[in-house]
């Protein structure tokens, strides 16, 4: 099922989304085609772009936690609507979700890690299926490989840190398209349509933006330099700000009244398999204020587990001051206080005493270390440090 | 099929590079590396590049750097960053500190990589105890992904903590053909190393 949409080919079914409250989803096509010149062309462009993204580096490949996305999405806009969407997701530690033409999805890593519930992912996901649903990148001519928002959604950290996020390189991958102010309120919009139409409350979208707007205050006071939110878009801006957004959607919100479970709960259990690997990314950012915040607002929801107490272990760990060795082997142990004794962990507490000249108590954790994973790729460099094993070997 | 494609692409940015713009390290003789850090010794003629990320790094290329790269870090004390930040405010970057052990260097090259490069995927995968120089040291293997190709790079690289300074010697080549085409030459510059006294 290479290509869902067009293999559907005639089949233009009129939706009137599933049993519509107060406020009806604008109809939408299932099985929709490009209609014209321009526009086939860019769907041709985006599948052959979607083909290299199949077998890109970049992408995760894990099914299930590409379901689990996809089927938030489903969630979110219904079934009928993310039925044509294929969803990939890209291991990128940073903010995004790009949707293309021809409906394929694009969820960087970065978003998973900052998302606090289903509904926040939601949001973001609903957010750009917008796009795609009111066809934005066709009616933008700057369209040439696919709608994104890379712009969007880096475009928080770069404000409040006055870096101009084009130039990054994930930008690259991210896409070369750019909505307009206009289009992104009315995606806004509608993402809130599907969300208040949802299980999820649609206050979460909100908080989206509030959310980044915290992690780009952390991250830029840990670095000392100013923090820089507008209220208002100026005359260049190609997005709303993130503090407008933020205001806009929460007064939306309230006048639609909805409620519902935002999903915290189940988002970070369907989330742990994949948490780990998405922490230890993040605490090798060397952003230790924004990676602190994280760390914290995860734990406001789960409480400080295992992974959480290891990940801001490592964080200490990593940037090593003499006082931030104390606080390593302390989160260490408390890691190992609540049944989280990993061999990461025990290799990890074990150089941090090491470090602080505890050489033979460091010795005894680096010793379970290589008794728990005798084949690990650095055993033979830990056992420098193991006195017995050095003499041994 | 991405890899194949950059691989010409590199090549042509490679072949097009003028000839005056690197000096050359040639074979067979001892030549001062990275402001005197090192010495080393090639079994082939590479190209110095001229343009270095800070103090205390210099790179050699045969074929151009996205193809073959070989980066000296010559005695970067605690405090310092192994290369230049673009952005000392914005996108600091980690540094060498008084604490760190020959397992930490690794996660430093990631870290560093992560954020000056912005590479998003880094592996770190065989670690071993290695000289340097003569000194005891540390020998690790890593892959990474540039996003700005797609490219899988292998790296091989070898370092040292001498009187508090780390001594660092990395090589990088696309995973397909170019690292191993290149591997012994670099491992017998890498045994030929000696440290600034
Ligand atoms: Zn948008």
């Amino acid at each position: 099922m290479n290509r869902p949409l067009l293999a559907a080919a005639g089949a233009l079914l009129i939706s009137t989304g599933a049993a519509a409250k107060e406020q009806p989803l604008p109809p939408f096509t299932l099985g929709y085609e490009p209609q014209t010149v321009d526009e086939r062309g860019m769907w041709s462009e985006a599948d052959e772009w979607e083909k290299s993204v199949k077998s890109s580096t970049l992408r995760v490949d894990d099914e299930g936690l590409n379901a689990y996305v996809r089927e938030v999405l489903c969630k979110t806009v219904g079934t009928d609507r993310c039925d044509g969407v294929r969803v990939y997701v890209l291991n990128i530690p940073a903010f995004n979700a790009t949707m293309s033409p021809n409906g394929m999805m694009m969820v960087w890593t970065g978003l998973l890690l900052r998302a606090r519930s289903e509904a926040e992912l939601g949001a973001v996901l609903g957010h750009e299926f917008a796009h795609f649903e009111l066809r934005h990148s066709l009616k933008g001519f700057q369209a040439r490989r696919s709608a994104s928002d890379v712009l969007a959604w880096t475009q928080v950290l770069g404000n409040a840190l006055q870096v101009d996020t084009r130039n990054s390189q994930f930008s690259l991958i991210g896409s070369l398209f750019r909505f307009n102010r206009e289009q992104e309120k009315e995606a806004d919009l509608l993402g809130l349509d599907y969300l208040a139409q949802s299980k999820y409350p649609s206050r979460s979208a909100s908080e989206v933006w509030q959310h980044l707007m915290e992690e780009a205050d952390a991250t830029a006071t840990g670095r000392k330099i100013k923090k820089r939110h507008r209220y208002r878009a100026g005359f260049f801006d190609t997005h709303p700000t993130e503090l407008d957004r933020a205001d806009y959607l929460l007064e939306q919100s309230m006048a639609k009244g909805d409620t519902g479970d935002a999903g915290a709960a189940s988002y970070y259990a369907a989330l742990s398999p994949w948490l780990p690997k998405l922490l230890e990314d993040q605490v090798r950012l060397n952003d230790f204020a924004g990676t602190e915040y994280l760390l914290n607002s995860i734990a406001a929801t789960t409480g400080w587990t295992g992974e959480l107490l290891q990940a801001r272990a490592e964080l200490f760990a990593t940037r090593g001051n003499p006082r931030d060795l104390i606080t390593a082997t302390t989160l260490y142990l408390n890691a190992i206080d609540v049944g989280h004794s990993r061999p990461a962990t025990m290799r990890g507490l074990g150089l941090s005493l090491v470090k602080s000249g505890k050489r033979s108590e460091g010795a005894e954790y680096l010793r379970k270390y290589l008794e728990a994973e005798p084949g690990a790729p650095d055993a033979s460099l830990i056992r420098m440090y193991v006195p017995d094993e050095r003499t041994a070997k | 099929m991405i890899v194949r494609g950059a691989c010409a692409a590199l090549l042509v940015l490679a072949l097009t590079t003028p000839a005056g713009a690197h000096k050359l390290v040639e074979p067979g003789s001892p030549e001062k590396v990275a402001d005197g850090a090192f010495r080393a010794t090639s079994g082939t003629t590479w190209n110095r590049l001229q343009q270095s990320e800070g103090k205390y790094q210099e790179v050699w290329t045969i074929d151009g750097h996205k193809l073959n790269r070989l980066a000296f870090y010559g005695g970067v004390p605690a405090g310092k960053p192994l290369v230049k930040e673009r952005d000392k405010k914005r996108d600091p970057l980690p540094k060498v500190t008084e604490s760190m052990l020959l397992p930490d260097v690794p996660n430093l090259v990631e870290r560093t990589y992560r954020t000056q490069y912005d590479i998003p995927i880094f592996n770190i995968g065989k670690q071993e105890p290695a000289t340097l120089g003569g000194k005891e040291g540390i020998r690790f293997e890593y892959t990474y992904v540039d996003p700005g190709d797609e490219v899988e790079r292998r790296g091989e690289a070898y370092a040292a903590i001498e009187g508090g300074k780390l001594y660092l010697v990395t090589f990088e080549a696309p995973s397909l053909h170019y690292f191993a085409r290149d591997a012994a030459e670099v491992r017998s510059i890498v045994k030929s190393v000696t440290l600034r006294p």
